[in-house]
């Protein structure tokens, strides 16, 4: 037997992942299109005046963020454990803990990003003033690591289940809310004229402890759930 | 090396935990009624009203009792459920099932007597500038998903480490969210330093009422997870050999 090294084994889950993603296209563009759909609902729900998106900006986009990443974390895992394959992953020798970090770098990749990319656009339109836009992006970047892979360990604790859509945001809500305060918290500081390097540095200190700890969760969480 | 781990294994059987609550239950509820009609009527009509509260203050007697009791739950399924991964004691897990709608429960009530304390004193039923009510709000919500969980997973194995698992994670959530919501100019009074002066602000007559309130909720908490995991074992253990004797007994 052939013993492939961790390395390889990560790549090779990572390049599988994305491989698939890009195959089912509706992955990647459903959170997509959900995050831009309901952003333009706040100004027709709220108020069309600039000067009262301008204060909402922020918030509106990050929350959209979430709710867009709520969406995606549906499709994370369910497919791999419809065909089986979530099942070799356990039976591999490689340590799951790499595994589970290749598939959610992947998921994010995929899912994450193509949000945060638009989301100046849609800052822009919200009236966001410029000062606000890198601050946005910098956090967008720290943050939404961070709820995904919280999101994965929910993810998988529930998998297999029928109905798990309101467990999964009973779970993941109240877990997103530090990133949200401190997100939204680091625009409106640098709004005001301050440094908003505190408040990231704080998102960053939380995707350090996700990353570390976050997958060795949603490792032991696949083990329950699947035994 | 047997020897010392036997008290262990012996506190995780459900049978020597049945027999030992009987006997503990009726000295637990006894004093646990004393207290808390002791702390009840002292609050409710000895304590002198607040000199800025007035007699709003006699609903924090209750409240803060409630909220610290509150608090414990995340904490205690923590480390019941990681007995439960651990170990695999099944008692822990019975402990752990019953302590989830029961801390529900103990979270919503310190929501309801904060608001109505707050209705009088702060003008509103609700703040969300407040970092202790939205925190505790979603301690509220985080214990809704841990039983929701446990319902919806068909394995009583399975759900009992997939829920011990949650309330790990949940317990560590907790507390950064605690310490987030906190960043928010918060309106809530940070803890009245404690007098030994009669007559002055939070002086004993007060501290001594909450004092009591606070052991006597406590009890209240023990008391009812014991009765509620002595169910669950009638329940679990319904083939055992004992169970079956002492159901001829009561007959």
């Amino acid at each position: 037997m052939i013993r492939a090294s961790v390395g390889a084994a990560f790549r090779a889950t990572l390049k599988r992942d994305l491989l698939i993603s890009v195959k089912r296209r509706n992955d990647i563009l459903n959170p997509f299109m959900f995050f831009i759909i309901v952003v333009t609902l706040f100004p027709i729900g709220i108020s069309p005046e600039s000067a009262m998106l301008r204060q909402l900006a922020a918030g509106v986009v990050w929350i959209s963020v979430l709710l867009a990443s709520m969406l995606a974390m549906d499709s994370l895992y369910r497919s791999d454990y419809e065909d089986g394959s979530l099942e070799q992953l356990l039976l591999s020798s490689q340590p799951l803990y790499l595994l589970v970090f290749a598939k959610n770098i992947a998921h994010w990749l995929v899912s994450g990003l193509p949000v945060i990319l638009v989301s100046p656009l849609l800052a822009y339109m919200l009236s966001l003033p410029a000062d606000g836009y890198l601050t946005l992006v910098a956090s967008l970047l720290l943050g939404t690591p961070v709820v995904g892979m919280l999101g994965s360990i929910a993810v998988a604790l529930t998998v297999g289940l029928g109905s798990r859509g309101l467990i999964l945001a009973v779970i993941t809500v109240p877990m997103s809310v530090p990133v949200l305060i401190f997100g939204t918290l680091a625009v409106q500081n640098s709004l005001a004229g301050g440094s908003p390097l505190g408040y990231l540095a704080l998102l960053g200190a939380m995707l350090a402890a996700a990353v570390s700890l976050a997958p060795v969760a949603t490792a032991a969480a696949l083990r329950i759930t699947l035994n | 090396m047997a020897g010392r781990w036997q008290w262990f294994h012996r506190l995780g059987s459900p049978k020597w935990f049945y027999e030992k609550t009987t006997r503990w239950l009726p000295w637990l509820i006894g004093v646990m009624a004393l207290l808390l009609a002791v702390g009840i009527v002292w609050a409710l009509l000895f304590l002198p009203p607040d000199y800025q509260q007035g007699h709003t203050s006699r609903i924090l007697v209750v409240h803060v009792a409630v909220a610290g009791a509150s608090l414990s739950f995340f904490p205690l399924m923590a480390v019941a459920g990681t007995v439960t991964l651990v170990w695999r004691i099944k008692l822990a897990d019975m402990v752990a099932k019953n302590a989830a709608p029961l801390g529900a429960w103990f979270t919503f009530l310190t929501l309801a007597t904060g608001s109505i304390w707050g209705s009088v004193s702060w003008g509103t039923w609700w703040e969300w500038t407040d970092s202790r009510l939205v925190s505790m709000l979603f301690q509220f919500f985080l214990l809704l998903g841990v039983i929701s969980l446990r319902t919806a997973i068909e394995s009583a194995e399975t759900a009992a480490r997939a829920c011990a698992l949650l309330s790990i994670v949940g317990c560590i959530n907790v507390v950064i969210i605690k310490y987030s919501v906190a960043w928010w100019n918060t309106l809530h009074q940070p803890p009245s330093p404690i007098s030994m002066e009669v007559g002055s602000p939070n002086g004993p007559e007060f501290w001594v009422a909450t004092a009591i309130m606070i052991v006597g909720v406590y009890l209240f908490l023990a008391v009812s997870l014991i009765l509620a995991t002595r169910n669950e074992i009638l329940e679990r253990e319904n083939k055992a050999q004992w169970v079956r004797e002492l159901a001829l007994r009561s007959r």
